[in-house]
């Protein structure tokens, strides 16, 4: 029985499957800042740019968490976060009030449009605002794709129609139940309306013959905030490190990144830089 | 009287509350093939397992070699004697590799493996089947296959636990005729389990019954079977009476 | 059709490219399942063995526990071993979570009773008495478990690939434990997800691609290991 060799070869398919040096954090600096955001402005790519910027200028490791506004905030609040990137205003203002967030500031905008196809039955470009514009699709029954999914966009939609006083019901309004490109497509192949952020629009601008037919009304801006953890949540918040990130977010050199991120891909930004206003000084 | 090779004293064998084994005395003297019947389910196995060190008696001593053995520390000798059980209990590799097995163990390097294997692999008569996976092999093959894998070792002792109740009479009748030949040949010590009294008294110089766990009767094989003991020994060592003739 | 080409295509051009990032990624998926696999090797097949052979008080039910340990929602156990590693958790002044060693721990919480369960099964097709043969021809402790992990060959390294399939494939738990962050924590199946996500299908497929690849390699390598000896018949010297 060749048991040498036949243990050789089991030994290299094991060692195959190496033992990785696992990096058992020290206890001692620098320590990790954990940045709670959400999963549209991870995939916008902004912090990918910024990220790296703020690493690099102040030694500190960030490791962003990127998951549903719900939970961004919650783990922030629980104190698992050190500081937050989101853009849910009510909600935010909501952990504001009870203390769990503080130091509330903006730090820029995207916005939503509605595009839909260039014949534009609805007449939606003759609309100067989001209810309008919603009011006419519902009563001329032509087709709406919804993200149908809770996302922030989803819930950005139904606050809309809310508002405009109309349950969008019927074979008109359909629901994707997926993400935003996946929705485009949808409204792309049957020639119907959707809501939609802009910089997802201008990701798949090339492949849709859907155009932008409203732009700019207030409700459709999707307003950011970066909020510091309260350190009584919860142990172990790296306090300095999350006042550090936060304050970069509005610094005027990271505002002018902002300003000028993705006008190179698409041609225009992503979106306007806000630190230093008031909510009240916004929008159209 | 020559040492005894291997001694049993007040061994006692209790799984959970019920008594299996308890044997107060039990020697096999160098040279001797004992033979140990018993019914079914008397202990026999039971038995053989403590005198080849693989199972821990709850009470008693094992003496090899006048030395009692400490069950921790029982590698050295286990490696003294070699066991044969009922099913031929061969790997997943060739006659050969198994019939070396217990040579490589023991860290016999390729050649001096080969010097021992191959002479019982002739002497059994599978030599022609030396590279042949075990798993195609017929009862009987199996079986000398694990036979020449005990001899191979030379032991001191031999323990046999009915290695040929599981083959059918023609294979057992060869294989029982051929292993006496070898065991007279080379006068090697052996235990010999069986249940079956023809065999026990065939190859048997000592034979001992094992009842119920206890050990009834020890003697020479013409003495135990001439005079049984007590009622429960006769029955088990005395032939059956002959049967009715059969109407036609 | 057409979109699976051009992922295809894309994945060719990624690895041939050498493209750091996806190197990286690919490298730190086999790493941390690897690093998985082997710690549950050693945990899960000595475990697996003592509970074939052996006989306790209480062996059902740590053979049950095993049994359902073998179907874990992967997400369950990230979710869970998540709480543990919270800052507010008993693990949290261990400051674990969102790194590497968090994925490899809840990998190796995924693959245990995978790797234990099927190591029983597989010592449980030997025979019984086979043990006894073998320390009845002089085996010591040590070379008897090597034999018989020899003669349970065959099912102990589907044991192996499945621990190994398990965790190189699971998303749910290194999503939650690792936070899918780049450059530390991203590997190839939160990276999917990912680009999937933001609608990059090509990337996304590549990245698929890459995985399957990936773990069809080291399979080939294992199952090649557990079939060669099949056909070995080696020559009496």
């Amino acid at each position: 029985m060749r048991l040498k060799s036949n243990r050789g070869a089991l030994l290299t398919a094991l060692t195959f499957l190496l033992p990785v040096p696992l990096d058992l954090q020290a206890a001692g600096p620098p320590r990790n800042i954990i940045v709670a955001t959400t999963t549209s402005t991870q995939d916008s790519g902004l912090l990918d740019v910024l990220v790296p910027l703020f690493e690099k200028k102040t030694g500190h490791v960030i490791k962003t968490i990127s998951v549903g506004t719900g939970q961004a905030l919650a783990l922030a609040a629980k104190g698992e976060a050190d500081v937050t990137l989101a853009h849910a205003p009510s909600l935010e203002k909501k952990y504001v009030a009870e203390g769990k967030l503080l130091n509330r500031r903006l730090v820029m905008y995207n916005d939503f449009i509605i595009v839909g196809p260039g014949a534009d039955p609805a007449k939606v470009k003759a609309a100067k605002r989001s209810l309008e514009a919603l009011k006419l699709i519902a009563g001329s029954g032509t087709r709406f794709v919804s993200r149908g999914d809770n996302s922030g966009t989803h819930n950005l939609e139904k606050s809309l129609w809310k508002q405009a006083g109309i349950e969008p019901k019927g074979a008109w309004y359909i629901e994707s139940g997926q993400g935003m490109g996946a929705t485009l497509g949808i409204a792309n192949d049957r020639n119907g309306y959707t809501i939609t952020d802009r910089a997802t629009y201008l990701a798949f601008q090339k492949r849709l013959a859907l155009v932008i037919l409203l732009e700019g009304d207030k409700p459709l801006l999707n307003i950011y905030s970066v909020m510091e953890v309260n350190p009584a949540n919860g142990p172990r918040i790296n306090t300095a490190g999350g006042k550090a990130f936060a304050d970069f977010m509005v610094a005027p050199q990271t505002q002018a990144v902002i300003k000028g991120f993705g006008v190179e891909k698409y041609g225009q930004p992503l979106f306007v830089p806000l630190a230093g206003k008031r909510e009240g000084e916004i929008g159209g | 009287m020559a040492e005894a090779l291997l001694a049993l004293r007040q061994i006692l064998v209790r799984y959970g509350g019920s008594t299996v084994l308890q044997v107060a005395a039990l020697s096999v003297r160098p040279g001797e093939i004992l033979a140990i019947i018993g019914p079914n389910g008397a202990g026999k196995s039971t038995l053989l397992r403590v005198m080849g060190l693989l199972e821990r008696p709850t009470e008693g001593r094992v003496y090899f070699r006048e030395q009692e053995i400490d069950h921790k520390d029982s590698l050295a000798v286990r490696r003294r004697m070699a066991s044969v059980f009922q099913e031929p209990l061969l790997l997943n590799a060739s006659v050969y590799e198994n019939a070396a097995l217990g040579l490589k163990l023991r860290g016999l390097n390729h050649r001096d493996v080969e010097q021992k294997v191959r002479p019982w692999l002739e002497r059994l008569g599978v030599v022609h089947l030396a590279g042949r996976q075990a798993r195609s092999l017929s009862g009987g093959e199996a079986q000398r296959t694990s036979l020449a894998r005990a001899f191979a070792l030379d032991p001191e002792l031999l323990l046999l636990d009915e290695p040929f109740s599981a083959l059918d009479p023609p294979t057992r009748e060869e294989l029982l005729l051929d292993l006496e030949t070898i065991l007279r040949e080379t006068g090697i010590t052996t235990v010999f389990v069986t249940h079956d009294r023809n065999e026990a008294f065939m190859l048997g110089d000592r034979v001992a019954v094992l009842i119920g766990g206890e050990l009834l009767q020890v003697g020479a094989a013409n003495d135990v079977f001439a005079q049984p003991v007590n009622q429960e020994v006769a029955r088990f060592v005395r032939p059956p009476p002959p049967r009715p003739q059969r109407l036609t | 059709m057409g979109l699976i080409w051009d992922g295809i295509r894309q994945a060719f051009w990624l690895l041939i490219t050498g493209d750091p990032e996806i190197w990286a990624i690919t490298w730190l998926s086999l790493k941390i399942s690897g690093s998985a696999t082997l710690l549950s090797l050693l945990l899960g097949i000595p475990i697996g063995i003592f509970l074939a052979l052996t006989q306790f008080p209480g062996r059902s039910i740590t053979v049950a526990l095993i049994n359902t340990g073998m179907g874990l929602p992967p997400v369950v156990v990230g979710l869970f071993v998540s709480i543990f590693l919270w800052r507010s958790g008993p693990l949290g002044l261990l400051e674990l979570l969102y790194t590497p060693t968090a994925m490899v721990i809840a990998q190796l919480v995924i693959a245990f009773p995978i790797v234990a369960g099927l190591t029983m099964a597989a010592f449980q097709t030997l025979n019984p008495n086979l043990s006894l043969q073998l320390l009845g021809i002089g085996a010591s402790r040590a070379q008897l478990l090597w034999l018989l992990c020899k003669e349970a060959r065959l099912p102990l390294l589907a044991a192996v690939m499945a621990g190994f399939g398990g965790v190189i494939s699971e998303v749910g738990a290194s999503m939650m434990v690792g936070g899918n962050i780049r450059g530390q924590t991203r590997v190839l199946t939160t990276a999917t997800v990912l680009e999937t996500g933001k609608g990059n299908f090509e990337i996304a497929i590549a990245l698929g691609l890459i995985l399957l690849i990936l773990t069809f390699a080291v399979n080939f390598l294992l199952t090649h290991i557990q079939q060669r000896e099949q056909l070995r018949w080696p020559k009496p010297s």
